[in-house]
């Protein structure tokens, strides 16, 4: 019923058409037609495309692991936004105690949360299998709200931001020079964003590679087509759920350690996170992890480029308005394919 | 298995209300900034000897006893509960006079309710021990938690009435403040606020709520004229302003309005505004670009701790060009906190919002105190929660009464001199019951502290404007 994984043709559209749209904004931008507006706004316009896109690619990894435990476990995982916030936490601890780089604690959340995923599936997910969808809801939700506050008791409400040594003025990356942040055509590019920009493009590739790949994302996938199907060719159900919650939760715990360096987070800081990738989720398409990526970029770009053509306040209504447009023509999502 | 599944839909759910309940609003911005554990020594501290102590309450002679209540019971017919209670509130001269306290002592502002609430007792004993009021009366305080709901606060507030409470100091946030402030009416107790910020509170006609602190629209109006004498004191010209602001509550909005109609009226113009949601945000980069676009000479802002440091990162990424960066009721740009997270580019940011006179030596004296008691640096809203405390005594030393409603018509006639908040003159209540001296004043990040730099009679350093930290 979900399709995690694209035909060739498809992906290859995707990708032509997903060129073609950024390389047409960024046309736009330097069009010289549109004139005295474009004069002053263009750089504007520029850095929206920039941002959009920066922020998009963060916004595409927290939104895969909803939709991986989504297309596999059919369950609507309310704690995303609290696992987050549970591994800015984790980050910030490291480097705060132990002066962990960010970057490096990648190697601690992305465990720790996977683990944190596989223990919540078989406690708490696990023995409700059999129990109505609201039931499993209020589940997630009521360890959202648990997770929330524990961090609440723990940390207390005071927001915790760290500050890189690095990553500002010249900066050496082996190969070349580059003097952080980055000026392009008049756009301002910070390190930290660049780099979460990269690792969560970086992690969603590997992602997709372990489901197209190996064994065990065969099977994951099979068990997101068919349950009984994959049942009767002998998938142990149950050991994929464990994996496919663990690797949900582990991409939120990659994706923690990439925004803690240009975000503070107190409890309840993954809840933004949250709501956007429950617009993501839907908007790719349920259960499809390149419509969760595209949807991501889509996102970010659309909430970005309603600072340049809306008066502010929240950035949000744009990109409810293309949400609402694009579930009109497509209710199965961008990506997400009929059901019958 | 099943059973155990159930068992733990029970459990989560039964979780999930304990949670509800514990769930916070968000509070204004003023109120919010402070962090749990400043990390810093508090850098205002000019050397004064913190030697005396802060007990200079009018230890009056034992002239008047307090056995007159009953002939003073008000015309009107509180509820059945206060009436009950007022029959046996004549206390006896020995007894002692309760004061209410609601903070939100537990969930995501305890940090800071604990604090009040701790200032309040700290300003009990330190009253007591110098022989108490109306010639030898103790206080007694009841604690309250408000948990941060408006609905908890409201029944707290009916529960010490009822227990007894002469007088009630409260809450921290608005929306709790403007529920006990409908109780202390209709109860006939009198209020003081220690902190809560929304106008409307006292725009309901109440004679039983008094407030300690600036309201929006004085912060707004002040932050503006500030700003331009700061101006004018350091030579800088202003012609154009953008606004950054909390765009969801009414706190942000309230503020920006205040300071937008003073602005035109000083002939300044608002080139930008930029609302955001405060506790959504996570890049203004695109904003920065346009604001920097439109070349203002100040930035404003309005808000909260994460957004405001958000702000100031972005602004120094973007290279944002202007004359300085200035907070009005900013909940960052004052907090030691911020130095820390942000480093070197806290450097030069203002922030126009209430604050303890840290050019008074009691002020320091008591903070000091207060350091040595709870182990915690003593912010700005426990300050004024000692404050309150301390005009309450002093108002019932005035009506020579423990009658809520002789305390009641003291503080509404007080003049209260030695406080410590950098306010012009004795705290006097105006009809609304906001204290008319009431003001903010402007700190300034320099080298790497916070310090009060206008008005000039409280000012620790001088302003330093043009500044900002990415420019030369």
């Amino acid at each position: 019923m979900s399709s995690i994984s694209l035909s060739k043709t498809n992906r290859r559209n995707l990708l032509i058409g997903a060129a073609l749209f950024v390389a047409i904004l960024w046309l736009l931008a330097n069009a010289a037609a549109i004139g005295p507006w474009m004069e002053r706004n263009g750089v504007v316009l520029r850095q929206a495309l920039v941002t959009g896109l920066l922020i998009g690619g963060v916004y595409g990894l927290v939104a895969m692991g909803l939709t991986l435990i989504f297309g596999v476990l059919d369950i609507i995982n309310f704690a995303h936004g609290a696992l987050l916030t549970a591994g800015m936490y984790i980050t910030f601890v490291l480097y705060d105690r132990y002066g962990v780089d960010p970057y490096v604690a990648i190697l601690v959340t992305v465990p720790a949360l996977f683990a944190i995923g596989v223990v919540v599936q078989r406690l708490i997910i696990h023995p409700a299998r059999n129990a109505p969808t609201h039931n499993q809801l209020l589940l997630t939700l009521g360890l959202a709200l648990f997770i929330e506050n524990l961090l609440l008791v723990i940390f207390t409400g005071t927001p915790r931001s760290i500050r890189l040594t690095y990553g500002r003025g010249a900066t050496d990356l082996g190969l070349l020079t580059v003097d952080f942040p980055l000026r392009l055509a008049g756009t301002t590019i910070t390190m930290n964003r660049l780099a979460a920009f990269l690792f969560a493009l970086l992690l969603t590739g590997l992602l997709y590679l372990l489901l197209q790949r190996t064994d065990l994302g065969k099977s994951i996938r099979a068990t997101a087509q068919d349950k009984e199907g994959a049942r009767l060719v002998g998938i142990d159900i149950a050991r994929v759920n464990l994996v496919t919650f663990g690797l949900g939760a582990a991409c939120v715990g990659a994706a923690a350690a990439l925004v803690l360096p240009f975000l503070a987070v107190d409890p309840t800081a993954g809840n933004t996170f949250n709501i956007t990738a429950f617009v993501i989720v839907v908007l790719g398409g349920m259960g499809s992890i390149p419509g969760a990526l595209l949807a991501g970029f889509l996102v970010g770009l659309t909430q970005e480029m309603s600072v340049v053509f809306l008066p502010s306040s929240t950035k949000l209504i744009g990109v409810f308005a293309v949400f609402i447009l694009a579930l009109m023509f497509r209710p199965q999502g961008l990506l997400g394919r009929r059901v019958d | 298995m099943r059973d155990f599944g159930k068992v733990f839909v029970l459990l989560l759910v039964l979780l999930l209300t304990l949670a509800a309940c514990v769930d916070q609003p968000a509070e204004e911005p003023t109120e919010a900034p402070a962090p749990a554990e400043p990390t810093e020594e508090p850098a205002e501290e000019p050397a004064e000897e913190p030697a005396e102590e802060p007990t200079e309450e009018p230890v009056e002679e034992p002239t008047e006893e307090p056995a007159e209540e009953p002939t003073e019971e008000p015309a009107e017919e509180p509820t059945e509960e206060a009436t009950e209670e007022a029959a046996e509130e004549p206390a006896a001269e020995g007894e002692p006079i309760l004061i209410g306290g609601i903070h939100p002592l537990t969930g995501a502002l305890a940090g800071d309710g604990i604090q009040m609430d701790n200032a309040i007792q700290m300003a009990i004993a330190e009253i007591n021990e110098a022989g108490g009021v109306l010639g030898g009366r103790q206080f007694e305080y009841l604690s309250s938690d408000s948990t941060g709901s408006a609905e908890v606060g409201q029944t707290e507030a009916e529960r010490l009435i009822q227990e007894g409470a002469a007088a009630l100091i409260c809450c921290f946030q608005s929306a709790v403040t403007a529920n006990v402030a409908a109780i202390a009416e209709r109860e006939q107790v009198p209020l003081v606020i220690d902190v809560a910020v929304a106008d409307a509170i006292l725009q309901q006609g109440y004679t039983y709520t008094f407030r300690l602190q600036p309201n929006a629209t004085v912060m707004g109006v002040r932050g503006a004229d500030f700003l331009q004498a700061i101006a004018e004191a350091t030579g800088a010209e202003i012609n154009t302003i953008a606004y950054f602001y909390d765009g969801t509550t009414g706190f942000g909005d309230s503020v920006r309005q205040a300071f937008a109609t003073r602005a035109a009226e000083l002939g300044w113009e608002i080139v930008d505004e930029v609302g955001y949601d405060p506790f959504g945000v996570t890049d203004l980069t695109t904003e920065m670009t346009r604001v920097n676009g439109l070349a203002p000479d100040i930035v404003v802002v309005t808000g909260y701790y994460n957004d405001g440091l958000l702000v100031a990162r972005n602004a120094e990424e973007v290279g944002l060009d202007v004359q300085a960066i200035y907070g009005v009721a900013q909940g960052t740009y004052d907090v030691p906190q911020f130095v820390t997270d942000a480093g070197d580019l806290a450097q030069c940011f203002f922030d126009s919002n209430y604050h303890w006179d840290a050019s008074n030596a009691e002020a320091q004296a008591v903070r000091d105190s207060f350091q040595e008691q709870y182990g915690e640096e003593m912010r700005t809203a426990a300050v004024l929660a000692y404050e309150s405390m301390r005009l309450v005594a002093a108002a019932v030393e005035e009506a020579g009464s423990a009658d809520p409603v002789a305390i009641r018509d003291a503080i509404s006639g007080i003049s209260y001199e030695d406080h410590l908040l950098p306010y012009e003159g004795p705290i006097e209540f105006d009809e609304a019951g906001e204290t008319i001296v009431a003001a903010p004043v402007v700190m300034q990040v320099q080298d790497g502290a916070i310090y009060q730099v206008w008005p000039p009679d409280v000012a620790e350093r001088e302003p330093i404007m043009p500044c900002v930290s990415w420019q030369e």
